[in-house]
Parts: structure tokens; C-alpha cells; sequence
């Protein structure tokens, strides 16, 4: 393991935006790295709000026609290496939101967030389990310490 | 303190703080603006609607199944409460009876709701004021609901309980689940109690709460102000007392009259043991028989209105049926009258305790964003 990564795999900082879903999946998140019961901050994995310090940029919600040039600007802030996780499948597919209609498009929103930005992995579910952002979050790690 | 504490006319305040959307103290996307005079706010100013999604709009021609089901997706904290008021509408508008142990079964989830929706509450303003450990215990004690709520409902947030005539067959409660509900709240009750002890003789946390975000009760009857933020200033008023749901419990309503954030805090703390009063209460008189009622048919009816009492205060639901399908919805949510009081609240105080403030009305935008028009305030 190279310097670069010995000390990137001892801070890494995740970001939580929150574009318009129903709530049910930021508490999870915040709940499974900051809560006791899942605690990731043991493996040291932090929450941040500041776009600067950012690892992995975890969104939520099915990005609503405001939360548009928020997320692009958040993203745009971060330095590289960055990295993207969709949780939810509000994130993933737009959700109830975007396809209770079937084929008539809602107008209210913009998702799903691979429409706006890249993205490295997707956590299914609604709404998402800890188990499984903490899953998410950790495949994509090797891809963050390799990484120039 | 001075009972009306808004700014005289034509007063002029030249700094101003603004917050949002996407801000480090706030979970949620909201625009709040201070305006501040020697670091104390003057005048407070919260602007919603940045997570408008329609569901209204959408809801509007689903079939009454799904646009229940859809209702659950507009909180994601107190998501069975929507649900549950969604389905007492079509309940009244056609005439259904359900039996006593569906109606023990959703009461259950409902009060296993509030108390995570209080404990996330406790555990947010902990944070906020900046106590990270009561925070921490407050988080941890909360997972015993949750894991509750997953085996009853079997996921952790969207549990999709209450349905036309009764409850899920995946909710029904046998022997084992009744064990570990007792079980549950045993725990949660020693837990609760001393996490408030200790919380109601720590002088530095009392320090910081105390007479902050006053909110005087005539003021707060002139906003509107529902649930847990009106028993916090003093009035006693609870729907549970009024809902034929809740006829067959007994328990208190608990009122302070701080009228701050501690007062807001401590009834909180103090109504989740008489949910947990209600919750053995329901679990030792759970009535044997059904729990789903499929003899009902599908009638047109007019605009049918219910109320509720959410864990954040009362919730409106409203809409008629045509063909089986849903017209004329409207959704009310008790934050929708709690935000003019968190803008209230903020007026007077220091700048630091202003997300303090807002947060000690409990307000759930992604609730309220709904609404097509905001009242200015």
C-alpha cells in the first residue's frame, strides 16, 4: 500500500445531499456512520457537509427541478478523486415519485441523478438499509485509494 | 419577556445571515434568512419548496390502493401516520368497519412511530445545542424501536401497514411478537429513564436550553401551533383524547409551560412513556379474530375529511372517491402551522441558538412541501 493510500483509508470523508426524497434514507445513512448500533466512524469514515473535504459524495431523492444546479455545483466543488453513490431508488429510478404514472413523465422532477452526474455505485432499496450503505460505501474504496 | 416581539413597521435592519439550501446544520434543504442587530435576531425568514414533488398532483385519479400506498412516501419519519389517516378517509367516506385487532395493531405501530419520531428529535436537538453523547444515547436507545418496527412491519422506514379494512397479514402479531414488544419496552422504559435523568440534572445542557426560543401560548394559539409544541407552551390539547382509535386507552396528556426549548425537549421525553403506557396496554388486551375486513364495496363519495394526531401534531387528509379512483386530494401537515412559530421562536435570541430554535418546533419539510401556496407570515 502506497503512502497515498495508507493515509487516504484513515480519513474518509462522506458528504450526504439530500435532493428532494422522502427523509427515510438520510436518517439511515446518518443513522449507520454516525449512530452507535453501526458506527463507521469506528472504521474511520466520517460525515462532513463541507463539498471541499469530500471522498464520496452520497446522494439521496429523486432530485427535484431546485436541487438540480445545487447538486452539479456540490459536485463541481469537490476535488478529485471523487467518487458517487445513488442510495434509494428515488436516487437510483426516480422512485414512486417519477413512474407511479407509468409512461407520462412527472414534471416535478429531474432524476433519476445519473441523468446530472456520473455515478460509482447504487445502493438499492427503499429506504435503503445501513447495511447496505455501509456495503456500498466500502466497494468502492479500492477504487478511491487507487486512484493518482 | 415581551409578548410581541416582532420588529415595529418601517424598522430598518441592515445584516443579514442567511442559511440554505444546503447547509451544514440542516438535514433538510430549506432557505432561512436572519436579520440580526448586535448577533440578535430581529427577524426571522424560512422559505420552503425547494423538494416539491407533486404528490398531490400525482395522487390525483390513482386507484385509492395505490394512492395510499404513495401517501407513505411523503415522510420518511412518520410515514405510517399518512398512511393510517389516508386509509381512515376512504374508511369514513365508504362506510367500513374494521375489526378491534386491526385497529389494536395499527394504534401499536402508531405509538412504536411516535416514539421514534421523539427519540430522532431528542437525539437531533442534542446535536444541535451540541451534546454529541445525549445525542449518541439517545440514537442508540432509538434502535430498539426500530428493530420493532422491522420485525412488525418488516422494513425499517416504509412499513406499509394500515390497508382498506384492516392491516397486512405480514403485520399480524402471534406469541412471539408480543414477547418481544414487552420485551422491547422494558428496555426502552429503563433506558428512557435514565437518559431523562440524567438529562434534567445536567446543569450545562439546562444552561443552554433554558428560556431559549421563548414562545408565549397567545401567540402560539394565534399561529396555529399543533401537537407536542402547543402542550409545550401549556395547553392541553391532544386529538388521541377525541379519536375513537385511541377509546379503549387510558393515558395522560402531558402538558409544561416553559414555553422554550426545554420544555419542548422534556415533553417529548415524557410523552414517549405514555406511549409506552399505551403500547402494553394494547399488547395485554390484544382482542382475538381477524384482522383484515375484505367485505366492502367500492361506492362513489363525496369530499371526506380526516384528522389525526401525528407525532409532530394534527394531520389533515382529504379527498372524494369517483370510480374507485381519487380526486380533490389535499394533504396537511402539522409542520405547515409549526413553521410560523419556528420563525417566531428565533426572534430574540442569539444567532448561535438559532437552529436551536428552529429545531425546537420539530419542523419535517419534506412533509410540508406539498402545498402549493405558502401564507406569508
Amino acid at each position: 500500500m502506497s503512502l497515498k493510500a495508507y493515509s487516504r483509508a484513515r480519513a474518509i470523508h462522506v458528504m450526504l445531499v439530500y435532493t428532494g426524497g422522502c427523509n427515510g434514507c438520510d436518517i439511515e445513512i446518518v443513522n449507520s456512520i454516525l449512530s452507535p448500533r453501526f458506527d463507521a466512524e469506528q472504521y474511520k469514515v466520517f460525515l462532513t457537509w463541507n463539498s471541499r473535504e469530500t471522498d464520496v459524495l452520497v446522494v439521496t431523492g429523486p432530485v427535484t427541478h431546485l436541487n438540480k444546479d445545487p447538486l452539479i455545483k456540490i459536485y463541481n466543488a469537490i476535488p478529485n478523486p471523487k467518487l458517487v453513490v445513488a442510495a434509494g431508488s428515488c436516487a437510483l429510478m426516480g422512485g414512486v415519485y417519477k413512474n407511479i404514472h407509468g409512461d407520462i413523465p412527472s414534471e416535478e422532477i429531474e432524476g433519476p441523478v445519473e441523468n446530472i452526474i456520473p455515478v460509482d455505485a447504487k445502493i438499492p432499496g427503499c429506504s435503503v438499509r445501513p447495511q447496505d450503505v455501509l456495503s456500498g460505501v466500502v466497494s468502492l474504496l479500492p477504487k478511491l485509494l487507487d486512484a493518482d | 419577556m415581551i409578548e410581541d416581539k416582532k420588529p415595529r413597521k418601517g424598522q430598518f435592519i441592515e445584516t443579514e445571515v442567511p442559511m440554505g439550501t444546503v447547509h451544514p446544520a440542516a438535514l433538510e434543504p430549506y432557505r432561512v434568512r436572519f436579520f440580526v442587530e448586535d448577533e440578535i435576531i430581529q427577524e426571522a425568514e424560512i422559505t420552503i419548496g425547494v423538494n416539491h414533488r407533486g404528490v398531490e398532483r400525482i395522487m390525483e385519479g390513482l386507484p385509492v390502493e395505490k394512492a395510499n400506498a404513495l401517501t407513505e412516501k411523503i415522510c420518511g419519519i412518520c410515514s405510517n401516520i399518512h398512511t393510517w389517516n389516508s386509509v381512515l378517509v376512504a374508511e369514513k367516506g365508504l362506510n367500513i368497519d374494521i375489526p378491534d385487532r386491526a385497529n389494536y395493531i395499527r394504534v401499536i405501530m402508531g405509538e412504536l412511530e411516535r416514539l421514534h419520531s421523539h427519540l430522532l428529535y431528542l437525539a437531533h436537538g442534542c446535536e444541535v445545542l451540541g451534546h454529541e453523547t445525549f445525542s449518541m444515547r439517545a440514537f442508540y436507545i432509538r434502535e430498539t424501536v426500530m428493530e420493532l418496527l422491522n420485525m412488525i412491519g418488516g422494513n425499517r422506514v416504509q412499513y406499509g401497514v394500515s390497508l382498506i379494512g384492516g392491516v397486512r397479514p405480514r403485520c399480524e402479531l402471534n406469541e412471539m411478537r408480543i414477547q418481544k414488544i414487552e420485551e422491547g419496552m422494558d428496555t426502552l422504559e429503563k433506558n428512557l429513564k435514565n437518559f431523562s435523568d440524567r438529562f434534567i440534572a445536567d446543569p450545562i445542557v439546562n444552561s443552554r436550553i433554558e428560556g431559549v426560543g421563548f414562545l408565549s401560548l397567545k401567540q402560539a394559539k394565534k399561529l396555529e401551533v399543533t401537537g407536542p409544541c402547543i402542550r409545550a407552551c401549556g395547553y392541553e390539547h391532544d386529538l388521541r383524547t377525541e379519536m375513537k382509535e385511541y377509546n379503549d386507552f387510558d393515558f395522560d396528556i402531558i402538558t409544561l409551560d416553559g414555553c422554550d426549548v426545554r420544555s419542548n425537549l422534556l415533553v417529548r421525553a415524557l410523552e414517549c412513556f405514555e406511549s409506552i403506557k399505551i403500547i402494553r396496554q394494547a399488547v395485554k388486551n390484544l382482542p382475538n379474530g381477524p384482522i383484515v375486513n375484505r367485505s366492502w364495496e367500492m361506492t362513489d363519495c363525496d369530499i371526506t375529511k380526516h384528522y389525526i394526531e401525528a407525532p409532530r401534531g394534527i394531520l389533515y387528509d382529504s379527498y372524494a372517491l369517483e370510480d374507485g379512483r381519487v380526486r380533490s386530494s389535499i394533504i396537511r401537515t402539522p409542520s405547515l402551522t409549526n413553521i410560523g412559530a419556528t420563525q417566531y421562536a428565533c426572534i430574540g435570541n442569539h444567532i448561535t441558538d438559532g437552529q436551536l430554535c428552529i429545531v425546537q418546533c420539530d419542523p419535517c419539510f419534506t412533509c410540508t412541501d406539498r402545498a402549493f401556496e405558502i401564507i406569508n407570515l
